[in-house]
C-alpha cells in the first residue's frame, strides 16, 4: 500500500473520531469506555524491539477500530501505561476504575521461531475485576493487522454480545469519470480501508458485487457477454465463470448464509422471477412465478427464508417466502416503493431502499413486519447492506451531480459517515467475519 | 469468414504480385453506418419512449415500431439489438428488470408485425446509461 493511501486511511480514522463524538446525542446510551494499555511482549533482545513496535501499532489499531463503533469509546492509548508481560493476565484494575474505564483490553505479541507472530488478547470487566474473554491468534508477520482486528472483535463482542466487524471486507463498484462513459471496476478492501485492490478490469460495466459470507468468493453482474449476467470469481485463485451455462438476462445475486447457493433474478419474457442455483453450478430452480418483477432476493441468516422485492401488487413492495418458494406473503404496506432488501445477520431486521416522490431513503423493518423506520434523509440513497454486527449499514448515496459515494450509518441513528475511498463508489457489500 | 478472406488475398497475391501495390479497396460504405442511417431515416427514429415505470407502448411508439418492422422485413439479413433503459431514480436491480421488460415488449411487438425473432436480440442497460431516459433503442448491428 502506498504512503498516500495510508494517510487517507489515517484521515478516515480521525473523521470517525469526530463523527462518533458528535453522535453522542442526549437519549442515546453512553458508550462503554475501554482502556487499552500497550500490548506487551515476552520476547527479549532484538526480537523484543520488533515485537514491541508491532504491539504498539496493533494497540493503536485496536483503539481506532473501537472508535468507529457507537457502543465503545476507547481511551487514547498511551505508551506511559506500559504493561509487563505478566501483568497482561494479572492486571491492576484500580487505575482504570479511576480513569472511568468499564472495560480493559490487554494483550501480547510474541515472535515465533517460524517467523510468524502469536497474539494473545484478554478482555476484562474493570468494575468486577474479572475476565470476560480471551483468545489467541497466530498470523504471518505481515498480517498483524488482522490479529489486531480479531482483538478488537473480541472486545466488541464481549461488551455488546454482537460479532465484531473489524476483520471483514467491503466490496464495491469503483467509478471514475461521470455519466454514460464512466469506467467501473469492482474493488475490495478491508473494512478499515486498508488492502484496497481492484478485481475486475474496466472494460465491461460491472454491478452489484456480493461477497460470500467469509469473503473468499465474489458474485457480481457483468455486461461482458452483451447482456447482463452473473459471474462468480474465486478471490484466492482468480478463477472466474458465469453462474449459468445458458439463459437470459440474470442479475441481483446473493449468497446463501452457508455460501453453497446463490439466489438471483432472471428474465422470463417480460417477467423477472427469483431463482436459486448451487454456487458450484447446475440447473437453477425457479422460486417465483407471479407476473411482474420479482428481484433483489436476500436469505435470512438461517437460510430458511428469503426476502425479495415484487411489484405484483402494483408497486414494488417487500415479500417473504420459504427458501423453497412456498408461503409467499407481503411484508410492507407503506406508500411509495420498497426495494433492494437485505436481511440482517442477526435475523431481526430487513434494510431496504424506499422510493417516494421526493427521493430514495434507507429504512429498516423488523423481519416480523413491525418497527419500520427511516434511517437516512436521502434524496439519493439506495442499496443498503448490513455489517456482520447487525448494527451498521453501508449504502450508496448519489449526489446532485449524479456522483456516487458510499456511506455508513448506525441503526441507532446519527449522521451517516462517508467511507474514504480512492474514487467514487457504488453498490457496497459488507462481508461476514473472515476465518 | 475472416479466414476465407485472408486466404483469398493470400492466393491472389501469390498469383498476381502487382495487386498488393494497388492500395486499399474502396470501403464497404453500405456497411453498418450506412444501414443504421437508412434505418433511422426510414423508420422515423431508432428510439421509442415510455411513461414512468411503464412498459406499455403508446401510439407514437407503435407507429415508429411499425416503420421499423417494415424496414426489417425489407432487410432480412440485418440483425438488430433491442436495448432497454430505465430511470436513474430507480434502484439498480429493478432498473435492469424494467429495461429488459421494455425491450421484451418492443421485441414482442416487432414479432407481432411479422419480423422473424431470429433478427432480434435484446438486452437491458438498466439505469447504467442515464442519458438514454425511459427508452428502448433498436440498434442495427
Amino acid at each position: 500500500m502506498s504512503k498516500s493511501q495510508r494517510s487517507i486511511v489515517v484521515g478516515f480514522a480521525a473523521v470517525c473520531l469526530s463523527a462518533s463524538a458528535s453522535a453522542q446525542q442526549p437519549g442515546t446510551p453512553a458508550a462503554t469506555v475501554v482502556a487499552i494499555p500497550p500490548l506487551a511482549t515476552p520476547d527479549s533482545g532484538q526480537k523484543a524491539n520488533q515485537s514491541l513496535a508491532i504491539a504498539w501499532q496493533a494497540t493503536q489499531m485496536i483503539a481506532s477500530d473501537l472508535r468507529t463503533t457507537s457502543e465503545l469509546m476507547p481511551l487514547p492509548p498511551s505508551q506511559k501505561d506500559f504493561y509487563s508481560y505478566p501483568e497482561v493476565t494479572a492486571p491492576t484494575f484500580s487505575k482504570w476504575r479511576s480513569a472511568g474505564a468499564k472495560t480493559l483490553v490487554t494483550g501480547f505479541v510474541q515472535s515465533r521461531s517460524d517467523g510468524r507472530l502469536t497474539f494473545g488478547c484478554y478482555v476484562y470487566d474493570v468494575e468486577k475485576g474479572r475476565e470476560l474473554a480471551r483468545k489467541g491468534f497466530v498470523v504471518a508477520g505481515d498480517e498483524w493487522r488482522r490479529a489486531a482486528h480479531k482483538c478488537s472483535g473480541l472486545a466488541y463482542s464481549a461488551v455488546t454480545g454482537a460479532p465484531g466487524i473489524f476483520d471483514t471486507r467491503i466490496a464495491y463498484v469503483a467509478e471514475s469519470g461521470s455519466g454514460d462513459g464512466r469506467s467501473r471496476r469492482i474493488a475490495i478492501m478491508d473494512s478499515d480501508g486498508f488492502d484496497h485492490k481492484y478485481v475486475t478490469g474496466g472494460q465491461a460495466i460491472v454491478l452489484t458485487p456480493r461477497l460470500s459470507p467469509k469473503a473468499a468468493r465474489l458474485a457480481y453482474v457483468s455486461f461482458a457477454g452483451g447482456q447482463p449476467g452473473i459471474r462468480l470469481l474465486d478471490l484466492d485463485t482468480g478463477n472466474e465463470r458465469p453462474l449459468l451455462a445458458a439463459g437470459g438476462i440474470n442479475f441481483a445475486p446473493r449468497f446463501s448464509p452457508d455460501g453453497s447457493r446463490i439466489v438471483f433474478s432472471m428474465m422470463n419474457g417480460t417477467n423477472a422471477d427469483i431463482y436459486v442455483a448451487s454456487a458450484s453450478g447446475g440447473i437453477p430452480q425457479r422460486l417465483t412465478t407471479s407476473p411482474g418483477i420479482d428481484t433483489d432476493p436476500s436469505f435470512s441468516p438461517d437460510g430458511t427464508r428469503i426476502v425479495f422485492e415484487s411489484d405484483r401488487s402494483g408497486t414494488p413492495q417487500l415479500y417473504v417466502m420459504s427458501s423453497d418458494g412456498t408461503g409467499q406473503r407481503r411484508l410492507t404496506f407503506g406508500s411509495g416503493w420498497y426495494a433492494a432488501p437485505d436481511w440482517s445477520p442477526d435475523g431481526q431486521w430487513i434494510a431496504y431502499t424506499r422510493r417516494g416522490s421526493d427521493g430514495r431513503r434507507i429504512g429498516v423493518i423488523g423481519s416480523d413486519g413491525t418497527g419500520e423506520r427511516t434511517l437516512t434523509t436521502g434524496p439519493g440513497d439506495e442499496g443498503p447492506n448490513w455489517a456482520a454486527s447487525s448494527r451498521d449499514i453501508v449504502f450508496q448515496r448519489t449526489d446532485a451531480a449524479r456522483r456516487n459515494q458510499i456511506y455508513r450509518i448506525s441503526i441507532d441513528g446519527g449522521e451517516p459517515r462517508k467511507l474514504e475511498i480512492p474514487q467514487d463508489g457504488a453498490d457496497p457489500d459488507w462481508s461476514g467475519v473472515m476465518d | 469468414m475472416l479466414l476465407t478472406a485472408v486466404g483469398l488475398a493470400g492466393s491472389a497475391n501469390a498469383q498476381l504480385p502487382g495487386l498488393s501495390r494497388r492500395g486499399p479497396a474502396a470501403p464497404v460504405l453500405q456497411g453498418i453506418d450506412g444501414l443504421r442511417a437508412d434505418f433511422v431515416m426510414r423508420s422515423g427514429g431508432d428510439t421509442v419512449y415510455f411513461g414512468t415505470d411503464s412498459a406499455v407502448l403508446g401510439p407514437p411508439a407503435r407507429a415508429t415500431l411499425a416503420a421499423q418492422a417494415q424496414w426489417l422485413l425489407q432487410h432480412p439479413a440485418v440483425l438488430v439489438r433491442i436495448e432497454g433503459h430505465a430511470d436513474a431514480s430507480d434502484t439498480r436491480s429493478h432498473a435492469l428488470a424494467v429495461g429488459a421488460r421494455r425491450a421484451e415488449e418492443v421485441r414482442d411487438y416487432l414479432v407481432l408485425l411479422g419480423v422473424p425473432a431470429a433478427q432480434l436480440g435484446i438486452t437491458s442497460w438498466g439505469k447504467e446509461r442515464p442519458g438514454a431516459g425511459r427508452a428502448v433503442t433498436v440498434l442495427v448491428r
